[in-house]
């Protein structure tokens, strides 16, 4: 009788360490995402759009770190046919920025902390992050005439 | 002088393409987990734009007038259009009776213009071109060029400008007058 008890403990202190083990992991959430429309883009100037979104690192720290991807997983540039257009991507660990690190494609850069204190920044701050999407004035005048477009991808990880 | 004056993890990534080809909505919101992807599109337009550069003076300086003058020289036009088409406008003006106007001459105070002729071909070092009447638009030009002033990689030039006198202008012209004009060059896409 003691041994089956102390069984069934042992079992259930499993369970309550397997729950907090859980609880423990480090998860992420990128959220408050939007399109970028980037208009007619000038020769003379650079082209920026900035937005501010919703990072959020449940890590002990609040750190995390963030990988761009363009076209097929590959660089960041925007198509038309068979034209390119490159863009530069920036991110900053703070909201309300015009400029931030420059992401190169497939290449993670960490070091960010986020202020959210809710996944989707429902409450607390209701964004934590800025990202800048840039095409330069240099490759819009070399670029040739049309629509471009395509999508960026974003993933986060934890620190 | 005779002158003429121009003017994440490598899994990450490919969840993210899956994701991305799957043609889903975007923009597309992260999901809470030990990584988190989000999708945006960006969209950008670029209108057609077309640039001549690489231009020089012609000067004629103490011509022979029993010798046709002609001046080329290689120059940059880009443009962006598909096939990198473009049409060219060429107009000119000089003082002196009879250069008002648009016409291709040369001339000055007192003096009777003089008129040249000007050719352009699509290509550089060409050994000669379409002849231009002034303000007629000459079309279907296309260009090589890959940046808009021929830097960077592109054909230093693209195109061939000529510029001409005939023996029976100059010798209708006075000695030792200087005789200057300006001829203008309108590019446009295609």
């Amino acid at each position: 009788m003691r041994l089956g008890l102390l069984a069934a403990l042992c079992a259930c202190g499993a369970a309550v360490c397997a729950s907090q083990a859980r609880a423990q992991s480090n998860n992420v959430r990128i959220t408050g995402l939007s399109d970028v429309a980037l208009g007619s883009l000038s020769s003379a100037s650079d082209t920026k759009v900035a937005q501010n979104i919703c990072a959020f690192s449940s890590s002990a720290t609040k750190g995390y770190h963030v990988t761009a991807s363009g076209l097929a997983g590959g660089p960041l540039v925007l198509t038309n046919g068979g034209s390119t257009l490159a863009y530069e991507v920036q991110w900053n660990g703070a909201s309300g920025q015009s400029s931030g690190t420059n992401l190169s494609a497939n290449v993670p850069v960490g070091g960010f902390t986020s202020s959210a204190t809710q996944q989707q920044c429902n409450s607390g701050p209701t964004t934590s992050a800025s990202l800048i999407v840039i095409v330069r004035a240099s490759s819009a005048a070399s670029a040739a005439g049309g629509n471009y477009s395509g999508a960026l991808t974003l993933i986060l990880g934890p620190e | 002088m005779w002158n003429f004056r121009k003017h994440a993890s490598a899994a990450g990534i490919l969840a993210a393409l899956a994701c991305s080809s799957a043609a889903q909505a975007v923009p597309t919101q992260g999901t809470f987990g030990s990584t988190s992807t989000g999708i945006i599109n960006i969209s950008a337009s670029v209108p057609s734009r077309v640039q001549i550069t690489g231009l020089s003076d012609v000067a004629f300086t103490n011509q022979d007038p029993t010798v046709a003058a002609s001046n080329a020289q290689n120059i940059c036009v880009f443009s962006n259009t598909a096939g990198k088409k473009y049409n060219i406008t060429a107009t000119g003006n000089s003082a002196g009776a009879g250069g008002g106007g648009t016409a291709f001459t040369i001339g000055g105070t007192g003096l009777t213009a003089a008129p040249y002729t000007v050719e352009w071909a699509q290509t550089s070092g060409a050994a000669s071109g379409t002849a231009l009447t002034s303000t007629t638009t000459l079309t279907g030009q296309a260009s090589t060029a890959t940046t808009p002033t021929c830097t960077g990689g592109s054909p230093v030039t693209t195109a061939t400008l000529f510029v001409k006198m005939s023996t029976a202008a100059l010798q209708a012209m006075q000695s030792s007058a200087t005789y200057s004009g300006t001829l203008t060059l309108v590019v446009g896409p295609e």
